[in-house]
C-alpha cells in the first residue's frame, strides 16, 4: 500500500503526573508518524502509554512537554476550546464499554453525531455499515454486547472522520463477537478511507493493521509494518 | 495509644464530608423548617404567657360595662351581684387633641385612673396629682409617635369644652395592647392616644359627679362570663347605652389572640412544607449513594458485615446529614423568635417580652426533623441492608427505556437528541421528576402567597377608601345634631360636599344567637359613604330591610329572608324588626345597613345625624383641621388619607420583614432541589456527558442535558406553584380575617411576575454552580469506568 500524506507527527511527546522523585512517567519522548488512511495497532501492557498518546493524539488529554501536530494543527497548542473543535470536526472514538446513551436508541445515538457534524452521513446509512439496519429503533438496554459496540462505531464514524480512536473495542466482547465489531472497523478504513488506532492487549489483532506499535514503559519499543494486512475473518482467539 | 476508628465509621465521615454540597442544602431547608417551629411556637407561647402574667399582674378587667350615665350606687349594686370579684367605676370620654407638628385633629380616649382594675404601668414621669385638674398621663406609643415630652401642654376639645391639659407621665395599660381607635385595624399611635386623668375633673368636665359611665368587673374564679354578663345587663338596664361585654369583645385582647391564633395558621403550613422537601431530598440522595455503592455493599457483605451494620451505617449517614439542620434550626428559630419578640413589642405594647421557646419545643421541632428523616431515608437504608452480595456485586441492570406508549410518541416529537435525553429521564423517573417540581412548587408558593399579603392589603385599601368611603374626611358628632349641621360644616373652608350618616347602638338577635353592632342609616344615591363588597359590587340600602354583612349573618345564623331583631341600645330604645334582603362580604367592619329614612321611621325621629363625610379640597386642609380642632360638636375626626398611610406603613414594617424571610426560604427550597437535583442528575449522566464531550459536544451544548432537566422542571413547577400560591393566599386571608375586617385575596399579576422571576433566578443561580463541575468532568476516568 503506498504511503500516502502524513496526517500525525509526534516530536518528544511526553507525559507525566506529580512532580520530583513521585513523577509518573506515562509517556517518555514519543517520535511517531502516521499516515492517512492506515490501520495501526498499538500493542503492549497496561501503563505502557498507548491509551496516553491515544487520549492526547484524540484530544482528550494534554501532553506535559514535546508537539503533537495534526495536519497543519498543532495540538499541543490548543486550549479545551481548541480541542473541543477538533474531536468535533476530525475524531470519532470507540471505548471498551461502548459509552452509548442508554435514553436514546441506536439511531438517535447516530444522530446525536450527525445532528453537530458539518457532512455526515445518513444515520441509518451509518448503522447499515455495521450491519444494524433492522435495530435502528433499540434502545441499548436491548442489544447485546456486540450490537452495542456496533453502535458506537456507527456513531462514531457517522460524521466521516479522518480519524477514528478505538480503545480496547473488543475488550469486553466474546471473539466471535469480537471479529464482527473489528470486521467493521476494517471496512471502514477500506472503504471509507478512515484513518483507524486501535488499542488492544490481544496480540492476534495485530494481524489486520498496516503498522503495529508495542509499546513499554512510556515508550515506543518497535514499530513495524505488516507485509500482509489480513482480514479480521481470518483471526481466531 | 489513639483509639482506631472503626473503617465503616471512617467510610461514614469520609462520605459526609464527599457529600458536603446536598448535606448543605438538605441541612438548609431542613433549618428553615425546625427554625419555624421553634419560631412559631415559641411565640405562641411567648406571646401567651406575656399576656397572661401581664394581664394578671395589672389586673385586666374580665368585662367592661359601657354606660351613658349611672349613679353611684348602681356601682355598689353591681359589686353586690354573684360571681363579681371586684367591681371599679370609671368616668370615659372621647376627646381631640391639637398637638403641634400634626395637621390633623388628633383623636384620644380619656379614663379616670384606674385604682385596682386595668392598672397602669408607669414607664416614665409621674402620676397625676390629686387635686391638679390638668394633669395627664399618655400611652407610650403614642407619646413617642406623636414626639411629645414631659411638661408639653395638650390643647383638648373634650364634650364640648375646650380645655388644656399638661402631660405628666407615661404608661402601658393592659387593656391597650393592641391600641385601635375605634373602627381601624391597625394602631395609628401618631393620630390615637390614650389618656388618663383623675377623676374628679374629668367628671365635672363631662357633668358626672356623682356618678360614672363605665364600670370594670373582675369576675370570682369560675364563674361563666356570660352568666355574670346577662345579670349586670340585668340589673343596668336603665342606664344603658350598649350592655356589657367581655374579654372575646374587647378590641385590643381580640387582636392579641388572634395574632396568636395566626402563629398557629403559620406553624400548619410551613414547616411541613420545608420538612417535606428535606426529606424528598434526603430520599433521592440516599436512593442514589445506595446505587453507587451496590459494589461496596456487596463487597462488605461478602466479607462478612451483617445486614444490620449496613443498616445502621446508612442510617447514621442519614442523621449525620441531618443533625446540622437541626443545630441550625434551632440556631435560626431562636434568632429570629428574639427578632420578632422586638417587632411585637412594638405592635403589641407590652412592659416585657422575651422570646422563651422552653426546651419541649426544641425536642419538638427535632422530633419532627427526624420523622422527615426516617421518611426520606427509610426506602433506601432498607433496600441497602436487604441487597444480597452476589446482586450486589454485579452492575445494576442497565436502564430500560420502551420505545412504546404515549410518552415515547411525545418524546419522538422533538427535534434534537439531547432533548430528547432530557425528557426520557424525566418519563423514566416521574415520580421523582413530580416531587421536584412539586417542591419547586412549593417553593413559589412560598413566595406568592406571603408577597401577596401586601396586594390583600392594597386591594382592601382600594375597596374600603377608593370605592366605599371616598370622603376625604369623616366626622363623629358628640351628640346627635339635627342634619341641618350641614351647612355648618358646609361653611368650614375647603369643604366641598357634606353627607351625614345615622348610626345607633343595637342589640341584633335572631332565634338564640345576639351580638351587639351599630346599625348604619345611609341615603341613597350617597357619593361618599358606600357599601362595597369584596368583589367590587357597589350595593346601595334599600327601601325596607337591611344589608347584614357576612360576618354577624354568620354569627347570627342569619339568610336572606331571615327577619332580624333590632334592640336600639340608646335614647327610645326602640324595638323593631328588619327583613334581611342581602348578605354580603365587606372589607372593613361588621356592619348592618338600612336606609337612612327606614331608619329614621323605626327610630321615631327626624333628620337627625350622627356624623358626616366630607369631600374636601386638599389645598385647605390645614386651614379645616385648625377649625375642626376648635369646633365643639366634633367629638371625633377620622382623616382617610392618614388612615391610608397608617396602614401602608404598619404593613410594610410587619409584613416586610415577613415576607423578606420567606422569599429568602422561597430561594433556599429552590437552591436546595435545584442542587441536589442536579447533582444527582450530574453524577447519573456523568457517562453521559462525558461521551458527549468526546464526541466534539462544546461544553455548553453537554450541560444543556443537564441543566435544561432543571430548567423543564422550573418550568413544570410555575403553574402549579401559581394556582397552589393563590391558594395558599386565599387560605391565609381568609385565616386572618376576623368578624372585624375581611382580607380579600387578590394576589397581583406583579407579584406572581415576581414569584417567578425569583424561582427562575434562583435556579439559574444553582444551576450554574453546577454547570462548573459539569465543566471539570474528567473525559477520559467518566469513560474508562464500567457503567
Amino acid at each position: 500500500m503506498a504511503e500516502g500524506r502524513v496526517l500525525y507527527r509526534t516530536t518528544g511527546l511526553t507525559k507525566s503526573y506529580g512532580e520530583g522523585a513521585s513523577a509518573v512517567h506515562a509517556l517518555r519522548g514519543v517520535d511517531l508518524e502516521v499516515h492517512a488512511g492506515e490501520m495501526l495497532v498499538l500493542l503492549g501492557p497496561s501503563g505502557s502509554g498507548k491509551s496516553t498518546l491515544l487520549n492526547i493524539l484524540g484530544g482528550l488529554d494534554r501532553a506535559s512537554a514535546g508537539e503533537a501536530w495534526f495536519e497543519g494543527l498543532e495540538l499541543t497548542g490548543l486550549d479545551d476550546d481548541g480541542l473541543t473543535e477538533y474531536r468535533r470536526r476530525s475524531i470519532g472514538f470507540v471505548f471498551q464499554f461502548y459509552n452509548l446513551i442508554a435514553s436514546l436508541t441506536a439511531r438517535e445515538n447516530v444522530q446525536l453525531i450527525t445532528d453537530i457534524a458539518e457532512n455526515p452521513m445518513r444515520p441509518e446509512e451509518a448503522l447499515a455499515l455495521v450491519g444494524l439496519e433492522d435495530r435502528l429503533d433499540h434502545f441499548p438496554a436491548q442489544l447485546s454486547g456486540g450490537e452495542q459496540q456496533r453502535v458506537a462505531i456507527a456513531r462514531a464514524i457517522a460524521k466521516r472522520p479522518e480519524v477514528l480512536l478505538c480503545d480496547e473495542p473488543t475488550g469486553a466482547l466474546d471473539s466471535k463477537t469480537g471479529i464482527r465489531v473489528l470486521s467493521a472497523l476494517d471496512t471502514i478504513n477500506r472503504e471509507v478511507g478512515t484513518t483507524v488506532f486501535i488499542i488492544t492487549h490481544n496480540a492476534v489483532i495485530a494481524d489486520m493493521a498496516d503498522e503495529v506499535i508495542r509499546f513499554a514503559d512510556g515508550a515506543i519499543a518497535s514499530h513495524a509494518r505488516n507485509d500482509l494486512r489480513r482480514s479480521p475473518t481470518e483471526l481466531a482467539w | 495509644m489513639v483509639a482506631r476508628l472503626a473503617p465503616l465509621t471512617i467510610k461514614l465521615l469520609r462520605d459526609v464530608w464527599r457529600l458536603r454540597g446536598q448535606a448543605l442544602a438538605i441541612a438548609l431547608v431542613m433549618a428553615a423548617g425546625v427554625g419555624m417551629v421553634v419560631m412559631s411556637y415559641g411565640m405562641m407561647r411567648s406571646l401567651a404567657a406575656t399576656r397572661d402574667a401581664y394581664y394578671a399582674r395589672f389586673a385586666l378587667a374580665d368585662a367592661w360595662v359601657p354606660l351613658r350615665r349611672a349613679p353611684d350606687s348602681l356601682a355598689r349594686d353591681l359589686a353586690r351581684l354573684p360571681g363579681v370579684a371586684q367591681l371599679e367605676s370609671r368616668v370615659s370620654a372621647a376627646a381631640m387633641l391639637d398637638i403641634p407638628g400634626i395637621a390633623e385633629p388628633v383623636t384620644a380616649r380619656l379614663h379616670s385612673l384606674p385604682g385596682a382594675i386595668n392598672r397602669l404601668v408607669l414607664r416614665s414621669g409621674r402620676m397625676p396629682q390629686a387635686g391638679r385638674g390638668d394633669e395627664v398621663v399618655a400611652s407610650e406609643a403614642f407619646v413617642r409617635a406623636a414626639r411629645l415630652s414631659l411638661g408639653d401642654r395638650l390643647p383638648a376639645l373634650v364634650h364640648g369644652k375646650r380645655i388644656e391639659l399638661r402631660l405628666v407621665g407615661t404608661v402601658l395599660s393592659p387593656e391597650y395592647v393592641y391600641a385601635v381607635a375605634p373602627g381601624q385595624i391597625f394602631p395609628d399611635n401618631r393620630r390615637f392616644g390614650i389618656l388618663w386623668m383623675a377623676r374628679e375633673p374629668l367628671a365635672a368636665m363631662l357633668d358626672m359627679r356623682g356618678g360614672f359611665n363605665e364600670a370594670l368587673v373582675r369576675l370570682a374564679p369560675g364563674t361563666p362570663v356570660e352568666e355574670a354578663i346577662r345579670r349586670i345587663d340585668n340589673a343596668s338596664a336603665h342606664y344603658g347605652p350598649s350592655g356589657a361585654y367581655g374579654r372575646d369583645l374587647q378590641v385590643s385582647d381580640r387582636f392579641l389572640s388572634s395574632e396568636i391564633e395566626q402563629l398557629a395558621t403559620t406553624v400548619r403550613i410551613l414547616p411541613p412544607i420545608f420538612l417535606g422537601v428535606a426529606a424528598f431530598l434526603l430520599n433521592i440522595l440516599l436512593a442514589r449513594l445506595v446505587d453507587t455503592e451496590r459494589e461496596v455493599i456487596g463487597l462488605l457483605k461478602a466479607f462478612g458485615y451483617r445486614g444490620g451494620a449496613i443498616l445502621r451505617h446508612y442510617g447514621a449517614l442519614a442523621l449525620l446529614l441531618s443533625v446540622g439542620g437541626v443545630l441550625a434550626g434551632w440556631g435560626l428559630g431562636t434568632w429570629m423568635g428574639h427578632g420578632m419578640a422586638v417587632m411585637y413589642q412594638e405592635y403589641f405594647t407590652f412592659p416585657f417580652l422575651t422570646f422563651v421557646a422552653g426546651l419541649d419545643i426544641y425536642l419538638l421541632s427535632a422530633g419532627l426533623a427526624l420523622l422527615a428523616v426516617l421518611a426520606g431515608a427509610a426506602g433506601a437504608v432498607w433496600r441497602a441492608q436487604r441487597l444480597a452480595p452476589a446482586e450486589a456485586m454485579r452492575p445494576p441492570a442497565p436502564a430500560r427505556y420502551s420505545a412504546r406508549g404515549l410518552g415515547d410518541r411525545l418524546v419522538r416529537l422533538l427535534p434534537d437528541e439531547p432533548s430528547r435525553m432530557i425528557l426520557r429521564g424525566f418519563l423514566r423517573r416521574p415520580l421523582r421528576s413530580a416531587a421536584s417540581a412539586l417542591g419547586l412548587a412549593m417553593a413559589l408558593a412560598l413566595y406568592v402567597a406571603s408577597a401577596s399579603s401586601t396586594d390583600n392589603v392594597e386591594r382592601m385599601i382600594a375597596l374600603a377608601f377608593e370605592r366605599g368611603q371616598r370622603a376625604d374626611i369623616a366626622v363623629a358628632f358628640a351628640e346627635p345634631r339635627d342634619a341641618g349641621v350641614v351647612r355648618e360644616l358646609a361653611s368650614l373652608p375647603g369643604v366641598q360636599r357634606v353627607e351625614t350618616y345615622r348610626s345607633v347602638a343595637a342589640d341584633l338577635s335572631h332565634g338564640p344567637y345576639h351580638t351587639r353592632e351599630g346599625l348604619l342609616g345611609l341615603p341613597r344615591g350617597a357619593a361618599l359613604m358606600r357599601m362595597v363588597t369584596l368583589d367590587n359590587a357597589v350595593i346601595e340600602p334599600p327601601q325596607e330591610g337591611a344589608i347584614v354583612s357576612s360576618q354577624i349573618a354568620r354569627k347570627l345564623g342569619l339568610a336572606v329572608g331571615d327577619v332580624l331583631n333590632v334592640a336600639v341600645t340608646e335614647g327610645e330604645r326602640q324595638r323593631f324588626t328588619l327583613p334581611v334582603v342581602q348578605v354580603i362580604d365587606v372589607p372593613l367592619g361588621a356592619s348592618v345597613v338600612i336606609e337612612r329614612g327606614a331608619l329614621a321611621r323605626r327610630l321615631r325621629e327626624g333628620n337627625v345625624a350622627s356624623g358626616a363625610y366630607l369631600m374636601t379640597d386638599p389645598a385647605q386642609a390645614g386651614a379645616l383641621y385648625a377649625r375642626l380642632k376648635q369646633t365643639p360638636m366634633v367629638a371625633g375626626v377620622s382623616v382617610a388619607a392618614a388612615a391610608v398611610r397608617g396602614i401602608r406603613e404598619t404593613v410594610a414594617q410587619n409584613m416586610g420583614i415577613v415576607t423578606l424571610f420567606n422569599t429568602l426560604f422561597a430561594v433556599l427550597i429552590v437552591a436546595g432541589v435545584t442542587y441536589t437535583g442536579a447533582r444527582i442528575s450530574l453524577s447519573e449522566r456523568a457517562r453521559d456527558l462525558a461521551s458527549m464531550r468526546v464526541l466534539g459536544f462544546r461544553k455548553g451544548e453537554a450541560a444543556f442535558v443537564l441543566l435544561g432537566e432543571q430548567a423543564l422542571l422550573a418550568l413544570a413547577a410555575l403553574g402549579p406553584g401559581l394556582v397552589l400560591g393563590v391558594a395558599m393566599s386565599r387560605y391565609i386571608a381568609a385565616s386572618f380575617s376576623s368578624d372585624l375586617f375581611l382580607i380579600p385575596a387578590a394576589v397581583s399579576a406583579a407579584t406572581l411576575a415576581r414569584g417567578v422571576l425569583v424561582v427562575a433566578l434562583a435556579a439559574a443561580a444553582t444551576a450554574w454552580l453546577i454547570r462548573r463541575s459539569a465543566d471539570r468532568l474528567d473525559l477520559v476516568r467518566a469513560l474508562k469506568t464500567r457503567e
